[in-house]
C-alpha cells in the first residue's frame, strides 16, 4: 500500500512538472497560435504601384476608383535647345507643343472611362481602362494587368487636306500594361500597344496604318512622396526607322513625381512633342541629341464624388 | 487512496488540454482622427487575437492593409505615406491581463492590460484599460485608446493639403471562441 501511494505521488508530481512546464511555455504557445492564425490570411492585393494613372508618356496600371473623378492637365513646352530653343524662346517656355486636358471617371474600382483633348492635331479621345488582374502580396499573382482601348478623332483640317472624310480622321489605340511593384520604392511596367490611324499619319508615301509599339517605364521613390520616373516608347515601324525626311525618333522621358495629398505633379523632360500615345507613337520627329527636348508637367487631382462622408467609427 | 490518485490524475488531465485559450479571427478595429478638412476614419474586421485565460497572456494583430476607408485616396495615403504598410504590414499588441478573471462565470469585468504596442514598426510600452465580458462561455473584449503619431514615428509633412491629426483614437472589439485543437 505504501509503495503504491509513493508511486501515485511520484506520478502526480511528474504530472505537476509537465503542467508547470506547459504554463511556462504558454506565452510562446500564444505566439505560435497567433502565427498560425495570421498565416490563414488570404493574400492581399498590392495597391498603389504608381501614384497616378499616367507616368510621363504612358498610362499606368492604376485606375480611378469608383465614383472618383481624376482631372488632368498635361503640358509640353517648346524645344529647350536646338534651332527652335535657346534664349529667344526662353528655352522653350514661350511655346507649347502640346496641352492635354483630361477626365477619368471610375465606373467601378477597376474600370474607368476616359475623355481628353489635345492641342496636338486637336485630337479628342474617348476610351475605357480596365484593371483585370491585381498583383498580390504573397506573390501568387506577380504582376498587375490593365487594358486600355481608345478611339481618337481629329475634328479639324490640320496639316493635310485629305481629312475630308470623317472616317479618315479616326484613330484607335489599344494597350496592355503589365506592372510590378517590386518594393514600396520600385515599380516597373511594360506595355505592348497597337495604334491604328485610318489615314496613315503623318500622311507620307510608304507610311502604314498600323503601328505596334512597346513601352518600358518605371518609378523609383526617393522619399515617401517624391520619386524619379523614366518612360521609353519604342514603335516598331519599318517606315519610321528608314525615313530620312522627316526623321523619326523614339520618345523618351525622364522626370520627377511629387505627391501632395490629392494632387500628383510630374515635372519632366521629353523629346516627344505630343502627349497622347496616338500622336507621339505616330509622329515624334524631335531628337534629344539635337536639343529638341522640352520641359513638361502633369498635374492630376482626384475628386471623390461618393457624397458626404458618413463616418464608420461607432 | 488509489482512487483518489486516479481522480487527481484525471482532473490534471482535463486541466491540461489547453482549456482557457480563446481565439478571435475577426476582431474589429476602428480608427478615428479629427482633422480640419474632414474626419478620418477606417475599420478593419480582420484582426486576430489569442487570449490565454489561465496566464492572462493576450496578443493582437491586425493587417494595416485591411483597414477600409470610405475614400479610396485616403486609404492609399494611409498605407503608402503614413503607415508604410509594405514595410510594416501589421500592427500588434502583446501583453498580459493584470486581473485574474474567471472566464467560467458570466459577467462583465473591467481589465487592465500591460504590454507592448507595435505600430509602424515602433514599440511602445502601454497600459490599456478595457472590458472583458463573459456570456455563455463566449468572451468579448473591448478597449479604446489613443495612439500618438509621433510616438510611432508617423510623420505628418508640412506640404500636405489633407492634414491629419496628431493623435488617433483606436477602438477594439474582439469576440473570442474557445480554442479547439
Amino acid at each position: 500500500m505504501k509503495i503504491k501511494l509513493l508511486a501515485a505521488t511520484v506520478l502526480l508530481l511528474a504530472m505537476q512538472q509537465t503542467y508547470a512546464q506547459k504554463t511556462a511555455k504558454d506565452s510562446s504557445s500564444t505566439d505560435s497560435l497567433m502565427k498560425s492564425l495570421s498565416s490563414d490570411d488570404k493574400a492581399e492585393p498590392v495597391t498603389a504601384a504608381f501614384k497616378s494613372t499616367m507616368l510621363i508618356l504612358t498610362p499606368t496600371t492604376e485606375t480611378i476608383k469608383k465614383k472618383n473623378l481624376n482631372f488632368m492637365v498635361v503640358h509640353r513646352f517648346g524645344d529647350i535647345a536646338g534651332s527652335q530653343g535657346g534664349g529667344k524662346t526662353l528655352w522653350g517656355l514661350d511655346n507649347s507643343s502640346d496641352i492635354y486636358i483630361g477626365f477619368e471617371y471610375g465606373l467601378t474600382d477597376n474600370l474607368d472611362i476616359d475623355f481628353g483633348r489635345s492641342k496636338y492635331e486637336q485630337l479628342i479621345n474617348l476610351g475605357l481602362k480596365y484593371n483585370f488582374l491585381q498583383q498580390t502580396t504573397d506573390g501568387s499573382v506577380p504582376v498587375a494587368m490593365t487594358i486600355i482601348g481608345q478611339t481618337g478623332l481629329k475634328p479639324y483640317h490640320v496639316t493635310t487636306t485629305v481629312f475630308d472624310d470623317y472616317t479618315n480622321r479616326l484613330n484607335y489605340f489599344a494597350q496592355l500594361i503589365l506592372s510590378r511593384k517590386f518594393s514600396s520604392r520600385l515599380s516597373l511596367e511594360v506595355a505592348p500597344s497597337f495604334t491604328r490611324n485610318n489615314l496613315p499619319y503623318p500622311f507620307l508615301v510608304g507610311n502604314g496604318n498600323n503601328i505596334f509599339s512597346l513601352t518600358a517605364a518605371g518609378r523609383l521613390k526617393l522619399t515617401k512622396r517624391m520619386g524619379v520616373v523614366v518612360d521609353y516608347v519604342h514603335p516598331f515601324s519599318h517606315f519610321r526607322r528608314n525615313s530620312n525626311s522627316p526623321k523619326f525618333y523614339n520618345p523618351l522621358g525622364v522626370g520627377i513625381e511629387m505627391e501632395t495629398g490629392g494632387h500628383v505633379f510630374t515635372l519632366n523632360f521629353t523629346n516627344a512633342q505630343a502627349i497622347s500615345p496616338m500622336n507621339y507613337i505616330s509622329d515624334t520627329e524631335s531628337s534629344w541629341t539635337k536639343g529638341q527636348y522640352r520641359l513638361g508637367f502633369t498635374i492630376t487631382r482626384v475628386f471623390d464624388l461618393n457624397g458626404k462622408h458618413k463616418g464608420t467609427y461607432k | 487512496m488509489k482512487h483518489i490518485a486516479f481522480i487527481l490524475l484525471a482532473w490534471m488531465h482535463i486541466f491540461q488540454t489547453g482549456q482557457g485559450t480563446f481565439v478571435s479571427k475577426n476582431a474589429k478595429i476602428s480608427l478615428f482622427s479629427k482633422a480640419p478638412l474632414e474626419d478620418i476614419d477606417a475599420t478593419s474586421t480582420k484582426g486576430t487575437s489569442v487570449f490565454n485565460a489561465q496566464t492572462g497572456d493576450l496578443a493582437f494583430s491586425v493587417p494595416i492593409h485591411s483597414f477600409q476607408f470610405e475614400k479610396s485616396l485616403m486609404q492609399e495615403h494611409f498605407n503608402e505615406n503614413y503607415m508604410e504598410s509594405d514595410k510594416y504590414p501589421n500592427a500588434t499588441f502583446k501583453g498580459k491581463v493584470q486581473e485574474n478573471v474567471d472566464v467560467t462565470k458570466d459577467g462583465s469585468y473591467p481589465i487592465t492590460v500591460a504590454g507592448t504596442l507595435v505600430v509602424h514598426g515602433v514599440k511602445q510600452n502601454r497600459t490599456i484599460k478595457g472590458n472583458l465580458m463573459v456570456k455563455n462561455g463566449a468572451v468579448t473584449m473591448t478597449a479604446e485608446f489613443v495612439v500618438m503619431c509621433k510616438d510611432h514615428n508617423i510623420d505628418i509633412p508640412k506640404l500636405v493639403f489633407q492634414k491629419i491629426a496628431e493623435s488617433i483614437q483606436v477602438k477594439v472589439e474582439a469576440n473570442y471562441n474557445a480554442y479547439k485543437k
